[in-house]
């Protein structure tokens, strides 16, 4: 068996039983009374509804989940359909409705916790909170520590919890009256406009379903097993809850129906009064087992959720540190943890309300992600290729979508205030703080953008204003210190800027000694730096030439040479184009320590340049056909591309008999960089510096990549890599990439 | 579980398998590891699976780390070989991975933690030195 197939050991009866152990809990054994008050006998057909909406979203959440079997479920899909706006409202909105409904289920536990023992209110606490606060932190607990329940304890508690209730179901038969049901007042006493907004409430019973989704990565044989295990126990849940909510109100008459523990209730009322009280206990734990069993898979899908959007950065990853002994994702669990006691402190006395946020933050996610399988198709998604499909496309997604959206609209004004503050507060996340970190860009705002003449001016300004700074543009940073220089380093960052659709910012970095406050400097800056406009102005005005956008900014600092990175890092940029001489300042014995750490995890491109005029116009690239001349190769397609630079490429070997192959190897090196039209010099003797000293004599311009790791270092440290730089008239550009980045930036971040 | 292959020359430092948890236990083990220079190292990281119920740790970010620790391993021991074991059982899939790359034996460092943070963790140490069936090296913890 193949690792991959080793860390897939979820089966078809796994994946059920985390639907309808997710579901069963919620719905039936809390919900009941509270509904039937506000609607009425035609609760039931709430119900229903609930799991006929539930169905169509189960449909299209199948479909994408075979075809993207990924941690996090509807937040993965949505983000890479319609992008990191909605991105943002699903995964916030899944991961807030989940604590949201894991504070219901807890609130439900405490409920019939206390028809077993009597807990004592704590402060604004009553004892039923109180309750539901010690299950939240007992299953915050188990998830924290990551104790592994034995393999099928899941599936033996939804067996068991299916077995109670099929009892329940038969025993209730005998005892249920369609008197009972019509006694108070008929069918729809409360009018049949109370029928959809008790919808609403009873819908967080269907949320599990889509947590199985959660969980694709892990199943065997998803592409079979994953809409089975989704459709059939929305299907199994659906007819479960519409059977025994009958069979409820036919029991207890439905104004009676406890608000608390309304199955403890019926079946007291069912069974005979010999084992009445027998009876009562059993559903009472049966309900603990239902409660605590959604409550622990709601916590533990929050953080795949957390998971999925820390890798996009729509979160902070701080949130997805493992734990070191427990090897869980803790602080995800932790935070998690202290929204649901919060929830359950400030909303617990209103067990509806929590139902209802739960709801209306999934309906919103469901509706997304109707929409996302309607992106998906029609963008034709590289790679999507799900393997089982909605029926009957394109109705199924765009009834799902409706209908999620259509509920909201029929609910109560608090949940509605919730949705709405929720989504804009959601979208704020994103301007505010996710825009700037995930490159991710959606397969809609991808294909707008694209297609900027087909699509109406409308649309394609909204997706540019959406989509991610991380993707809008390749960065170009300047550092303007030196005016002797500043005019040719604005031009090379420029070319490369414009190579790559990208934008420069000239940064004029302002030392001042450590005894002066930046805070006073910052007020004074025309007397201490008075030609400091001056040179940005002249930045802009070379920068004019280039089809580019130029950004200038003053900065004040008592390191100017770490304020280079520190820059650097806080623009994004991908390129920092500096000037290079032995008479710098920041080699004047300010180096040391921290500027070796900060030179060996170089945050992005380096071009280094030592000036002695810029002309283009013949170009030598040295190489010896590694990946540590990639960058100078690119920078001099740049130059080739905008300024018709000829290129040389010089490579030098030991023995002529190797030349044959040399040029074959250099020639493929330099088609495969874009230079297939340069000039190839294939040098003898291996003397790399002699060769490139020679032969710089006819170019103007040499381009040097880093051979090894720490090229700047050196060169700023006084000690030269390379003689040759001193020893030749032409201007030299040092091109130096970080030869390693860590896994993690290299897997999620520029990748 | 096989019996350990019999080596030639019995070298224990011959092909040694370490069990790493992540980047820093991987690095202060490789680290306390290579002043005794063992010929060949594989890096063994073991993903804690629920198998049948959905695991609390993504598994791609389990994965995740993983690939972290097995990098941190090739700071020290560049040519270490890396693999991975998916399972329940911690020391079992230790001495599983041990049968597979044949390991003349398996080092650790004990991860140290009061008694009830071993206690809640599982004590590894206890059971990987008394039920192993080829030689475990334990190295100091400094």
């Amino acid at each position: 068996m193949s690792e991959e197939e080793l860390a897939k050991d979820l089966g078809l009866v796994s994946a059920m039983t985390i639907g309808i152990g997710t579901m069963i809990g919620a719905g039936i054994f809390v919900l009941p009374g509270i509904a039937a008050q506000r609607a009425g006998p035609v609760v039931v057909l709430s119900f229903a509804l609930g799991g006929f909406i539930a169905v169509f979203n189960a449909l299209s959440v199948s479909e994408l989940g075979t075809a993207m079997p990924k941690a996090g479920g509807a937040y993965y899909f949505i983000n890479r359909s319609l992008g990191p706006v909605f991105g943002s409202i699903s995964g916030l909105g899944d991961w807030l409705g989940l604590a949201f409904a894991s504070a219901f289920y807890t609130i439900g536990f405490g409920q019939y916790l206390g028809e077993l023992i009597e807990l004592p209110s704590v402060l604004f606490l009553n004892s039923i909170q109180v309750g539901a606060v010690l299950a939240g932190v007992a299953f915050v607990g188990v998830n924290y520590i990551g104790a592994k329940e034995t393999g099928g304890i899941q599936t033996i508690i939804v067996a068991i919890l299916l077995g109670i209730l099929t009892l329940f179901a038969v025993v209730g038969w005998f005892s249920f009256d369609w008197g009972t049901v019509t006694g108070s007042g008929g069918l729809t006493p409360l009018g049949t406009a109370e029928i959809l907004p008790a919808t609403g409430l009873v819908f967080v019973s269907y949320l599990g379903y889509a947590k199985i989704a959660t969980v694709a990565e892990e199943m065997r044989n998803p592409g079979r097993n994953l809409p089975i295990a989704i459709v059939g126990s929305v299907v199994i849940v659906s007819v479960i809850y519409t059977i025994l909510v009958t069979l409820m109100i036919g029991i207890v008459p439905w104004p009676e129906l406890d608000l608390e523990a309304p199955v403890a209730q019926a079946a007291e009322v069912a069974f005979p009064a010999a084992v009445a009280g027998l009876a009562m206990t059993v559903m009472t734990v049966a309900a603990l087992l239902a409660t605590a069993s959604s409550a622990n898979a709601s916590i533990l899908a929050s953080a795949r959720i957390n998971f999925a959007m820390g890798r996009d950065r729509i979160v902070s990853d701080w949130l997805n540190q493992i734990h070191p002994r427990f090897a869980t994702p803790y602080r995800s669990i932790i935070v998690t943890g202290g929204m649901i006691v919060l929830f359950i402190a400030l909303l617990g006395r209103d067990v509806g309300l929590l139902a209802e946020a739960a709801s209306v933050l999934h309906l919103i996610v469901f509706a997304l992600l109707n929409l996302a399988v309607i992106v998906f198709r029609e963008t034709d998604y590289p790679g999507y290729d799900p393997d089982f499909e909605v029926p009957l496309y394109p109705i199924v997604p765009i009834l799902g979508a409706t209908l999620s959206l259509g509920l909201i609209a029929f609910m109560e004004f608090w949940p509605q205030v919730i949705a709405v503050g929720f989504v804009i507060g959601a979208v704020a996340w994103y301007l505010l703080y996710a825009r700037r970190y995930t490159p991710i860009q959606g397969a809609l705002g991808e294909y707008i953008r694209e297609r900027p003449d087909e699509m109406p001016d409308v649309a394609v300004s909204a997706a540019e204003a959406a989509s991610p700074e991380a993707t809008a543009a390749y960065r170009v940073m300047v550092p303007v210190a030196n005016p002797e220089t500043a005019d040719e380093l604005i031009a090379i960052g420029c070319t490369m800027a414009e190579q790559n659709d990208g934008v420069v910012h000239a940064v004029h970095i302002v030392e001042v000694p450590d005894q002066t406050s930046l805070d006073y400097v910052a007020d004074k800056l025309d007397e201490i730096d008075p030609d400091a406009s001056e040179r940005l102005a002249s930045a802009v005005e070379t920068a004019a030439a280039y089809d580019v956008e130029i950004e200038t900014h003053t900065v004040v600092s008592h390191r100017s040479f770490q304020e280079i990175f520190a820059s650097a890092e806080r623009l994004k940029a991908d390129t920092v184009v500096m000037g290079w001489s032995p008479r710098r300042p920041w080699t004047t014995g300010r180096t040391g320590g921290p500027l070796e750490e900060l030179t060996l995890e170089l945050p992005c491109d380096f071009l280094v340049f030592k000036d002695r005029g810029l002309d283009p116009s013949k170009i030598l690239l040295p190489t010896a056909g590694g990946p540590d001349s990639d960058l100078s190769a690119e920078a001099a397609k740049a130059f080739r591309d905008l300024h018709g630079s000829t290129v040389s490429v010089l490579h030098v070997i030991d023995e002529e008999t190797e030349r044959a192959e040399a040029m074959g190897f250099i020639g493929q090196w330099a088609a495969e960089h874009g230079l297939g039209d340069a000039n190839l010099l294939v040098e003898t003797g291996g003397d790399i510096e002699g060769e490139i000293r020679a032969a710089a004599a006819d170019h103007s311009l040499v381009l040097i990549g880093a051979t090894e790791r720490g090229l700047l270092i050196r060169l700023l440290g006084d000690s030269l890599v390379y003689d040759v730089v001193d020893q030749i008239d032409q201007s030299v550009l040092l091109a130096e990439r970080p030869a390693k980045r860590s896994i993690r930036e290299r897997l999620f971040r520029r990748g | 579980m096989d019996r350990p292959v019999e080596h030639e020359d019995l070298d224990l430092l011959a092909h040694v398998l370490l069990p790493v948890a992540d980047k820093e236990d991987a690095l202060s083990s490789a680290t306390a590891l290579e002043p005794y220079q063992p010929d060949h190292v594989t890096a063994l990281h073991v993903v804690e699976k629920g198998q049948g119920v959905p695991d609390k740790t993504p598994v791609a970010q389990s994965e995740a780390v993983a690939e972290e620790s097995f990098e941190a391993v090739r700071m020290v021991f560049p040519d270490a070989d890396e693999h991975t074991a998916y399972s329940r059982d911690i020391v079992g899939a230790i001495f599983d991975a041990a049968a597979e790359v044949d390991a003349s034996a398996i080092v650790y460092r004990s991860r140290g933690g009061n008694r009830i943070v071993q206690f809640l963790s599982g004590d590894r140490s206890l059971k990987l030195i008394t039920t192993a069936e080829r030689p475990v090296i334990a190295l100091p913890r400094v």
